[in-house]
C-alpha cells in the first residue's frame, strides 16, 4: 500500500508532534519526519502542512537570520497547536486500534 | 556556485509563478520558507544532479505544497491582476524607497540651511513603507520584482571577477560605514544645533538609529526604508559640508586677488635695469603710445597743486612723492614707499635687489 496516502491524512499529527519538543524551520521539520521513520514524506507536503498549520493558528513563526543564504523561517507550537495535538492524538489512537482489531479479526 | 544560485533563482521563478494566484503575503511567507529549502537544498547536491531532479519541477512542489496547506487549486490569473502586479503595492513600494532616497540625498545637501526639506523624503518613505510593511521581513515581492532582480545581478557578477572582489571586498566595509554615516549625521546634527533645535533632535535621532539600522537590516529588509535614506543623508550633509568648505575658501582666496595691489596700490611704478639700479624719470606708453597713467593717488597730486613746480607728465615714473613737513617732491625709493610684493620686483633681478641697491632711507630730488 502507498503509504503516502496514507501519510496526507495525519501529517498534521505528525509536524505537531515533531514540533512538541523543539522548534523548527521547514526542512529541519522534514528531517525529523524522515529520521522518525517516515521516509516517503514529500518536502512540499511538510511546508504546505506547516502554512496551513500557521494559517489555522495553531503554529507561530519567527526569523533567525543566516550567515549564508536566506534567513530561516521557524515554527512554534502553540497552545492552540498544543490542544490540537492532545485531541488527534486521541483521535488517531482509537481510529488506530479500531483498525487493528479489524484486522485481527481478518487475520485469524 | 553560481551556476548553483542561478539554479536555485530559476526555480524559485517557477514556484512563484504556479503560485501567482495566491494572496500576495501569502506567497511571500511561503517563499520564504521556500527560498531557504531550496538553498539549503542547493547545498547539498551531488555534482551533476540538479533542484529539479531532486524535488521535481517547481510546478510540482507548488502543486503539492498547495494541495497539503488546502489552498484552492490554481486559477488562471485574470487580466486584471497583471495589471495590478503592473503597479502593485511592491513595485510602488520599492520605487518609492529609491524615489525617497534620491530626494533625501538631494534634500541632504540642503538640510543645514532649510532642515524642514526633509519632511518631503520622510512622508514618502512613511507612506511606502506602510504599503508593504505587512509583506514580512525578506519582502520577497519587491526581491522578485524584474527591476529589483537586474539590480541584483549587477551586484552579483560571477564569482571570481574583480568586480566579484571589489564587492566583497565593499560589503566588508560596510560596518565601518554604519559608523561613519552615525559620524556624519551626527556632525550635521550638531551642525544645526544653534540655530534649529528640532532638525537636531531628528538629525541626531537618526544618527543615533542608523546604527542599528544597518545590521537591522540585514535581517528585515523593511530597515532598508530606514537605512538607505540615512546613508543617503549622510552623503548629502557631507557634500554640504564639503560644498560651504570650498565656497568659503573660493571666497577668500578671490578676496585675496582683490587685495593684489593691481588696484588699489598701484599708484606709482619703480622700474629697475637688470642690475637693481633704479631708474628715474622714466616715461611708459602702450602699444598705441598712449601715456600708461598709474590711478593719481598721494603722488601725483601733490606736486601739481600747491608746489609751483613745472610740470610734471603723469606717465613719467617713478612719480615724486610729498614730503609733508616741507613741501617739496622727492622720488621715494619703492623699499619705504612701494610695497614689496612680487609684482613690483623687475623680473631679471632677484626679490631682494632692489632694497639693497637702493638704501631705504636714500632720498634723491625729482628734479
Amino acid at each position: 500500500m502507498d503509504t503516502s496516502q496514507l501519510l496526507k491524512g495525519v501529517l498534521d499529527l505528525a509536524v505537531l508532534a515533531v514540533l512538541r519538543k523543539d522548534d523548527g524551520y521547514g526542512y529541519d521539520v522534514v528531517r525529523r519526519l524522515r529520521a522518525g521513520g517516515l521516509n516517503d514524506v514529500g518536502d512540499a507536503s511538510v511546508y504546505g502542512t506547516l502554512r496551513r498549520l500557521y494559517n489555522a493558528g495553531m503554529l507561530t513563526s519567527y526569523v533567525v537570520p543566516s550567515e549564508e543564504g536566506p534567513h530561516r523561517k521557524y515554527y512554534s507550537i502553540n497552545e492552540t497547536g498544543r490542544v490540537r495535538l492532545a485531541e488527534s492524538r486521541e483521535t488517531w489512537r482509537s481510529f488506530a486500534s479500531t483498525l487493528d482489531g479489524l484486522l485481527e479479526e481478518v487475520a485469524a | 556556485m553560481n551556476t548553483q544560485a542561478l539554479g536555485v533563482e530559476h526555480y524559485l521563478a517557477g514556484m512563484r509563478a504556479a503560485l501567482d494566484d495566491l494572496p500576495p503575503s501569502e506567497v511571500a511567507e511561503i517563499m520564504e520558507d521556500v527560498s531557504a529549502h531550496v538553498a539549503e537544498l542547493s547545498t547539498e547536491l551531488g555534482e551533476n544532479e540538479t533542484l529539479g531532479q531532486r524535488l521535481g519541477p517547481p510546478e510540482q512542489y507548488a502543486q503539492e505544497l498547495r494541495q497539503a496547506a488546502g489552498y484552492p487549486a490554481r486559477t488562471e490569473r485574470l487580466p486584471v491582476t497583471t495589471k495590478k502586479q503592473l503597479l502593485g503595492r511592491p513595485r510602488v513600494a520599492a520605487w518609492g524607497l529609491a524615489v525617497a532616497t534620491g530626494v533625501t540625498l538631494v534634500a541632504g545637501t540642503a538640510a543645514l540651511r532649510e532642515p524642514a526639506i526633509l519632511l518631503l523624503p520622510g512622508v514618502l518613505l512613511v507612506l511606502s513603507l506602510a504599503l508593504v510593511h505587512d509583506r514580512g521581513p525578506t519582502q520577497q515581492e519587491i526581491m522578485n520584482l524584474p527591476e529589483t532582480r537586474r539590480v541584483q545581478q549587477w551586484l552579483t557578477p560571477e564569482a571570481g571577477t574583480p568586480a566579484d572582489r571589489a564587492l566583497t571586498y565593499l560589503k566588508s566595509l560596510q560596518p565601518a560605514w554604519w559608523l561613519v554615516r552615525a559620524g556624519l549625521l551626527g556632525l550635521g546634527a550638531v551642525l544645526l544645533a544653534s540655530r534649529d533645535i528640532l532638525g537636531f533632535l531628528v538629525i541626531a535621532g537618526i544618527a543615533v538609529v542608523s546604527v542599528f539600522a544597518g545590521p537591522r537590516a540585514k535581517v528585515d529588509r523593511r530597515w532598508l526604508w530606514f537605512s538607505l535614506p540615512a546613508s543617503a543623508l549622510a552623503v548629502g550633509l557631507l557634500l554640504q559640508v564639503i560644498d560651504t568648505t570650498a565656497d568659503n575658501l573660493g571666497y577668500s582666496s578671490s578676496r585675496q586677488t582683490y587685495q593684489t595691489p593691481v588696484m588699489q596700490g598701484y599708484e606709482n611704478i619703480y622700474a629697475y635695469d637688470e642690475n637693481g639700479k633704479l631708474l628715474t624719470n622714466v616715461l611708459l606708453y602702450d602699444q598705441d603710445g598712449n601715456p600708461i597713467n598709474a590711478p593719481q593717488g598721494r603722488y601725483a597730486y601733490a606736486c601739481t597743486g600747491s608746489d609751483p613746480q613745472p610740470m610734471i607728465p603723469a606717465n613719467r615714473y617713478p612719480r615724486p612723492e610729498i614730503q609733508y613737513e616741507n613741501g617739496t617732491c622727492y622720488t621715494v625709493a619703492p623699499s619705504m614707499t612701494a610695497p614689496s610684493s612680487t609684482e613690483s620686483t623687475p623680473p631679471s633681478s632677484s626679490g631682494s635687489a632692489p632694497s639693497s641697491s637702493v638704501p631705504p632711507t636714500s632720498v634723491s630730488p625729482s628734479k
